[in-house]
């Protein structure tokens, strides 16, 4: 007798050639890659849009001298604020009506003035659409008051030194640590989550070709149903890991070409065991709910049906996402845990964990409880298919028998 | 196999959602046989097959498969060709025949060589790498017939292997059961078409209403009717008359009666001695059809008969 695992191999092999070796596999490949180019693309284009358009810009009518105060405080203070906290600041000539002027400035389309500034020594007032409690507005004055301030000592003959404060840099804190592990830890959950749910409602159709062709009742007389659903869940898995291959590969070259910002926070276990444990997981996840999946779809009969499936499949699939989400943060708290022990959203949970947590020891746990429900997930589905789908083969399922005698 | 059988079946029961299909068949296919079994459809014959494969379990019986009780144990020598015919249609002729025998352990490299040579020998040459959905549908159903025995199989199960089938490609199919019969290998198949089970096979059963209504030799099937004599005579009436059975029947001049016990003779004398002139005297062994109406009753022959299943028998 052939091994279980052979004749899985048979039909796996089969499938994955069959889906690799086609021209809609292009398309599938393709696929993603234009959404991948597509974010790069816009990513640096929209990085200049959000630098160059998007930036508040307050025109300020005044002399230079005062100006160049007003500029010097809003410079100063700008890297407390952050990237683009200040708006950025233009100078006005003063014109003979400051209310025309006014208007012309916020009308000019080419300049993209969000608010003009007048009279900015004595009597500043800020001239925008704006409401009252606009930060803007009490940017200005957070602005002109220091501009007073320091002309106010300046006046008296006094100075005050900018206090320097010297950093003292340690690698984490917990408090910064654990913010910016939760990042990676959500990254790595939406990765594994965005991957399956493009990836593993393929698996809803896998059986109706066998079933529509008859070819089932090749296969299930050659090889256990067990054997089978093994066999085609594996190659679609194989058949998956072709396109994470390719659209890494792009993605990295994309990376490569255009860096964007800063890498995620390093995990907890670190990147190479990370690396490892996604990639295990990305399986686990995949095979857990293809399993699921194959097992619902071998009970479809037609396309349609399997089409119909394959909306209320994705939504259970993101309510896994979202309970698996309690992990992060959480990982040791009962929510957390019941994702983690609850296999379907066990990967998910897990990884947020490898992200936030060096211990080794509950992966090994994990997976091995993972694989365990992978396997229980086709039995159960095979154990179906053999009960409520083979049974009515033959010829008198097909066509109806009152009918067969009469043709 | 200690028992010589390579097919052992003991209550098979089947029920569909409470309908029974199949009600306590037994069978026994000896080793090295051609195997029919016959019956109108929906008597049980594929159900009853698929249970013997393990396709489908039993609700209640026994079944042994070259003598293991679960028959996926023994697929690396089994061959099976379902009633429903059905390849993937995008693979390539070849490619099908080497991935059916990879189902039954047969590496692919060996499926591959065979397969090409079994298309080269018969016709199809052409047609090694076209795909199966380019083929016609008799030519499909050929390519499933060598997928089928690629593996060089000790059993060979063929559900309604004709249907489908043009005369040419019957006898081609005959030609190949006896070919794998005289190399050794079981062979059983389904069939609703009697004189295919009659050309073919030693053994028979005879399945009507999801029972089997006979299980033996053809010649024992056939034998359960005794021969039937027609008789014409020139003279129309006469004292012969009361050497005629019982049961005699005329019809257009013919009489037709069962071979009495006593043989033939004691009516010849009289026939002679009255002067009845005979002008036809036959006696005909009962064919197949004949014991399958005897055995499986008239209405299971009407539907043997219908038009549908005359036409795949065409």
């Amino acid at each position: 007798m052939m091994s279980p695992l052979r004749s899985a191999y048979v039909v796996g092999r089969r499938d994955f050639i069959a889906t690799v070796w086609s021209r809609t596999f292009l398309f599938f490949l393709i696929g993603p890659l234009m959404i991948i180019g597509i974010s790069f693309g816009f990513g640096s284009l929209g990085e200049r849009i959000s630098r160059e358009e998007f930036r508040t810009r307050v025109a300020v009518i005044s002399t230079a001298a005062d100006f160049e105060g007003l500029q010097k405080v809003r410079n100063r203070l700008n890297g407390a604020f952050g990237e683009r906290g200040l708006p950025e600041l233009v100078r006005a000539e003063p014109d003979y009506d400051i209310g025309l002027q006014t208007e012309t400035l916020l009308a000019a389309r080419d300049q993209k003035i969000v608010a003009v500034l007048s009279g900015a020594a004595t009597q500043p007032r800020l001239t925008g659409a704006l409401s009252e409690t606009s930060s803007l507005r009490q940017q200005m004055a957070h602005l002109l008051t220091q501009m007073r301030y320091e002309s106010t000592l300046q006046d008296a003959g006094r100075k005050v030194a900018p206090v320097e404060v010297e950093l003292v840099k340690v690698d984490e804190s917990a408090g910064s640590l654990a913010r910016e592990r939760a990042v990676t830890a959500q990254i790595g959950q939406m990765l594994l989550f965005m991957l399956t749910v493009f990836l593993s409602t393929m698996l809803l159709s896998t059986l109706v070709e066998e079933k529509s062709s008859k070819v089932i009742e090749v296969l299930a007389a050659a090889v256990p149903v067990d054997s089978i659903f093994m066999g085609k869940l594996f190659a679609m898995l194989a058949v998956s890991g072709v396109g994470v291959l390719a659209w890494g590969t792009a993605v990295g070259l994309g990376l490569s070409l255009w860096p964007m910002g800063s890498r995620p926070p390093d995990p907890a276990v670190g990147w190479p065991v990370f690396a490892l444990l996604i990639v295990c997981y990305y399986a686990m996840n995949y095979l857990l709910l293809g399993a699921l999946f194959l097992g619902i779809g071998a009970q479809a009969s037609s396309v349609r049906e399997v089409q119909t499936l394959s909306m209320p499949v994705t939504v259970g699939q993101m309510l896994i996402f979202f309970f698996a989400i309690f992990a992060v943060g959480a990982y040791n708290g009962p929510l957390g845990l019941a994702a983690a022990a609850f296999p379907f959203s066990s990967p998910l949970a897990m990884v947020a964990r490898a992200a936030q947590t060096p211990e080794l020891w509950p992966h090994l746990v994990a997976l091995a409880w993972q694989a365990f429900w992978v396997w229980l997930t086709i039995s159960l589905g095979a154990s179906l298919f053999r009960r409520n789908v083979l049974k009515s083969g033959g010829s008198s399922s097909s066509t109806p028998r009152k009918w067969r005698r009469k043709a | 196999m200690a028992s010589g059988l390579a097919i052992e079946a003991r209550g098979l029961f089947k029920a569909f959602d409470g309908k029974t299909a199949v009600d306590g068949v037994d069978l026994a296919v000896p080793e090295g046989t051609i195997y029919g079994i016959l019956g109108p459809n929906g008597a049980g014959k594929t159900t009853t097959l698929r249970m013997l494969l393990g396709i489908i379990e039993p609700d209640r019986g026994e079944r042994s498969l070259l003598g293991r009780a679960n028959p996926l144990e023994v697929a690396e020598q089994v061959g099976y060709l379902p009633e429903e015919r059905g390849l993937y249609p995008a693979m390539t002729a070849r490619e099908v025949i080497a991935f059916m025998g990879a189902l039954r352990g047969l590496p692919l490299a060996v499926g591959r060589t065979r397969g090409e040579g079994m298309l080269r020998d018969n016709g199809l040459g052409d047609y090694v790498d076209k795909p199966i959905k380019s083929l016609s549908k008799g030519m499909a159903q050929t390519v499933q017939l060598f997928g089928t025995i690629v593996h060089r199989p000790r059993l060979i199960v063929l559900d309604e292997p004709f249907s489908g089938l043009d005369a040419i490609n019957q006898g081609r199919l005959e030609t190949m059961i006896r070919e794998e019969a005289a190399g050794g290998a079981t062979i059983i198949f389904s069939t609703h078409v009697i004189a295919h089970a009659e050309r073919l096979c030693e053994r028979i059963a005879i399945i009507a209403g999801g029972k089997v209504r006979f299980e033996g030799k053809v010649a024992e099937a056939r034998d359960r009717l005794r021969p039937q004599v027609r008789l014409r005579t020139r003279v129309a009436d006469g004292a012969w008359r009361s050497s005629l059975p019982g049961d005699a029947r005329q019809a257009e001049g013919v009489w037709q009666f069962e071979l009495p016990r006593g043989g033939i003779e004691p009516l010849l004398k009289a026939l002679i001695a009255g002067g009845a002139g005979i002008e036809e005297l036959s006696i005909e062994r009962p064919g197949l059809h004949d014991a399958f109406v005897a055995i499986a009753g008239a209405e299971a022959a009407r539907e043997m008969d219908a038009p549908g299943t005359m036409e795949s028998a065409r």
